[in-house]
């Protein structure tokens, strides 16, 4: 009889994205930057071992590692519900769920970009990469998902150097830009960018280069505009400020993190006059949107949102059926290739635990036996235990080994997890195994029910640079080949 | 034979500008303005030559027959097309202004030839009749360019990013074309109007309830009102494209039914010019 591997059930991915949700829902479900630690640890505490969120403009996902038992899919859109306050029925149709290689393979695409909206665009990279600086900051990113991020960035590169993709760099920065230019000539615009995010960033970039003549960055905070406008070559204005800026520009970016409307008709009446119904350009890229879509049905004005955006880039649909065409079962044998290596980590991974399990078990005995003995009776016991769990062990040791080098190593070590209910514990309990060791009955709870935990129990992490190989991450005295 | 020759070459380069306009909204190898340009140029060029070989036989006075004011309606708005293509490279123009080339070229072959020759043609005449239809092809130039304007316009405002989308010039660049040949056209066809009246006065007074001239100066007027409410701002945007459309359909009524007709009714109608039939071999 064959037992699932565990990762095949824990590791998954769920969320939304602009293939199915609009705006109006990703917004309600999107996580506010300075927030996500603090959701990290409440899905932590949901009985989940390992977390990352990747809250874009474009999608919300969430990558986990969940304990065993229990329906992990149905804790986590309970979470997202709670979280955000929205009712589960309203957003559940636009979910999807990924296990496994599917979740490994789902996030190589993100990374590189061939579930954008823009092929090619650098900014999902960028974004992927401080979900998971900030997961490992926190502490919720453990081997596994550290392991498969870690993989999926080496892809996205390897994706974008090669397959044409790279010829379309595309951003969602350059396409507002180019809905732009289908309203004006760039050239002596006036431009005011609202919000001082990296978003801003690449939109001014590409606005100068495009010839604007003057730009003017809004910030609720005149500091930061200040900084931006020095950084990037812009004039800082302050929000209060709005209205006056409103009536000298011809195209408004926003791309602020406001979690209301900034711009609504109201506003762009009070300005119409003093503009003389010259046109209005409003690109809103930020998530919740910042400007009452209302404002697109006046005249002369014209909005658009990040949804908007995937239509302006040119024969977008093609190349993207092209370059799917090529990479995408390159990118799914990688993700087999990927739950393989993971696989092959199991079973290391198994008897060290086994080891660590049977250790904590000797050493509690002989603490109990040993009182009142003396110093060479206790060593004697020692001894005996020392062989006896040597002898014990050797079997399930040695079948873990050969698995490990013949295939098959996930089902060994889902049965001897099992049978020795061993936890199936993550980098973040490998920090802790030392303080572990002290109390081994913590680690004798049974597998079914998973220990819950949250951030604040955790010392953050720095981002490793090169993370060690995963034989040497596991440590402890068990060497396999064949991995 | 020679004249002949010329038109249906002219015919057939409008024909297959036409083609090319309309195909480079679907094929790539089509998209550059280059071939418009070129085959337009050339169906220009040719009627250029065919009116050159008509003025030389002698065969015609000056052009009033059916035939002859088709092809110079083709002739003026393929070479007002040509100006708009060399300032504003917007190639989707060309889908509209071509395709209306053609067909008054094509007219201009199957329709009647006869000529109402006048009396004593004063260079007068010349100036009028060049600058009347510069002008008629200018404000179609503006026209075209203001339908473009008005599809962008629901284009975008429907966001249909589609392949039309990305064709069609930005709004700024299509109302700037309206502009300039609404602009260029009025100052053109203030002389037509002006060397019409002044023929008129000249000859048997001018009656200002005569149709063609109100509708010429009616014309006129809605052209000053748009190109002066533009300059003053005080309209823009759509409500100037619908304007200039008004001002196209006004164009459209004056010259089909003013010169054409003109053959049909009676051929002193026109006021102050005196006509003799004559049919041309």
């Amino acid at each position: 009889m064959s037992v699932p591997s565990p990762l095949e059930a824990t590791l998954r991915v769920i969320g939304l994205s602009h293939h199915k949700a609009p705006v109006a829902l990703r917004e309600r479900l999107a996580f506010r930057a300075e927030d996500i630690s603090k959701a990290l640890s409440g899905i932590l505490a949901h009985g989940f071992h390992e977390a990352v969120i990747l809250s874009t403009c474009n999608r919300v996902e969430v990558y986990s590692v969940a304990g065993e038992g229990g329906d992990a899919a149905a804790r986590l859109r309970g979470y997202l519900s709670e979280y955000h306050g929205v009712p589960e029925h309203e957003f559940a149709p636009a979910l999807y769920d990924h296990k496994g290689a599917d979740a490994i393979r789902h996030l190589f695409e993100v990374a590189s970009s061939l579930d954008s909206q823009i092929l090619g665009e650098t900014e999902i990279l960028a974004q992927a990469k401080d979900a998971y600086r900030v997961s490992v900051e926190c502490g919720a990113c453990g081997p596994t998902l550290r392991s498969v991020f870690e993989r999926a960035f080496f892809i996205s590169k390897e994706v974008r150097a090669d397959g044409g993709i790279g010829r379309s760099q595309a951003s969602v920065s350059s396409a507002a830009v180019g809905l732009a230019k289908k309203l004006f000539e760039l050239e002596n615009r006036k431009v005011l960018v609202v919000g001082t995010g990296e978003m801003a960033t690449g939109i001014v970039r590409a606005l100068k280069s495009a010839g604007v003549a003057e730009i003017w960055v809004a910030s609720r905070t005149e500091e930061r505009a200040q900084e931006f406008a020095k950084r990037e070559g812009g004039n800082p204005c302050h929000m209060r400020h709005l209205e006056e800026y409103l009536t000298k520009v011809d195209i408004v970016l926003v791309s602020s993190a406001a979690p209301h409307f900034i711009i609504g008709p109201k506003e762009i009446l009070a300005v119409a006059q003093k503009r003389r119904n010259r046109t209005l350009c409003l690109i809103d890229i930020s998530v919740p949107r910042n400007v009452d879509p209302a404002v697109h049905k006046l005249d002369d004005t014209f909005l658009y949102d990040i949804d908007d955006l995937e239509g302006v880039a040119r024969d977008g649909k093609m190349e993207r059926e092209t370059v799917a065409a090529h990479w995408l079962p390159k990118l799914a044998e990688a993700a087999r290739e990927q739950m393989r290596v993971l696989h092959g980590s199991e079973p290391r991974e198994t008897a060290k635990k086994l080891l660590e399990h049977a250790e904590a078990a000797r050493a509690e005995i002989a603490r109990e036996h040993s009182r009142g003995m003396d110093a060479k009776s206790a060593e004697a016991l020692c001894r005996a235990l020392e062989r006896l769990q040597g002898k014990l062990l050797h079997g399930p040791l040695d079948t873990l080994k050969q698995s490990a080098r013949e295939g098959g190593g996930a089902d060994a070590s889902a049965w001897v997890s099992r049978l020795f209910r061993l936890q199936m514990e993550t980098g973040a309990e490998s920090a802790a195994a030392e303080s572990e060791m002290q109390s081994p009955a913590a680690r004798s709870a049974p597998p079914d029910d998973p220990p819950k935990r949250t951030l604040d129990d955790r010392a953050p992490k720095a981002v490793p640079e090169n993370p060690p190989p995963r034989g040497e991450a596991s440590g402890g005295d068990v060497a396999f080949a064949g991995n | 034979m020679t004249q002949d020759i010329l038109a249906y070459g002219a015919l057939a380069s409008f024909i297959l500008g036409a083609v090319a306009a309309i195909a480079g909204f679907r094929y790539e190898a089509f998209k550059r303005p280059g071939w418009q340009f070129v085959l337009a140029g050339l169906g220009a060029l040719l009627k250029t030559a065919a009116i050159g070989e008509a003025c030389k036989s002698g065969a015609t006075h000056f052009f009033n027959s059916v035939s002859d004011i088709y092809g110079l309606m083709a002739w003026a708005l393929a070479l007002s097309y040509l100006l708009a293509l060399f300032i504003s490279r917007a190639r989707s123009l060309g889908g509209l202004a071509l395709p209306a080339v053609a067909a008054l070229m094509a007219l201009s072959i199957v329709s009647d030839k006869t000529q109402t020759q006048m009396a004593t043609p004063p260079a007068l005449f010349a100036t009028h009749i060049i600058c009347a239809f510069l002008g008629y092809g200018l404000f179609l130039t503006a026209c075209s360019a203001s339908v473009l304007y008005l599809e962008q316009n629901r284009l975008l405002k429907r966001k249909t990013f589609g392949m039309l989308f990305q064709d069609l010039p930005s709004l700024e660049r299509l109302e700037w074309l309206e502009i300039l040949c609404s602009r260029l056209g009025l100052l053109i066809f203030t002389v037509a109007l002006a060397t019409g009246i002044e023929m008129a006065a000249k000859s048997s007074g001018v009656n200002w309830l005569d149709w063609k001239i109100l509708s010429t100066v009616v014309t006129w007027l809605v052209f000053f009102l748009l190109v002066t409410g533009r300059a003053l701002r005080w309209i823009n945007g759509r409500t100037a494209a619908k304007c200039v459309l008004a001002g196209a359909a006004l164009v459209l009524i004056t010259f089909m039914l003013g010169h054409p007709a003109e053959k049909k009714t009676a051929a002193g109608r026109i006021p102050g010019y005196r006509f003799r039939d004559r049919r041309v071999a």
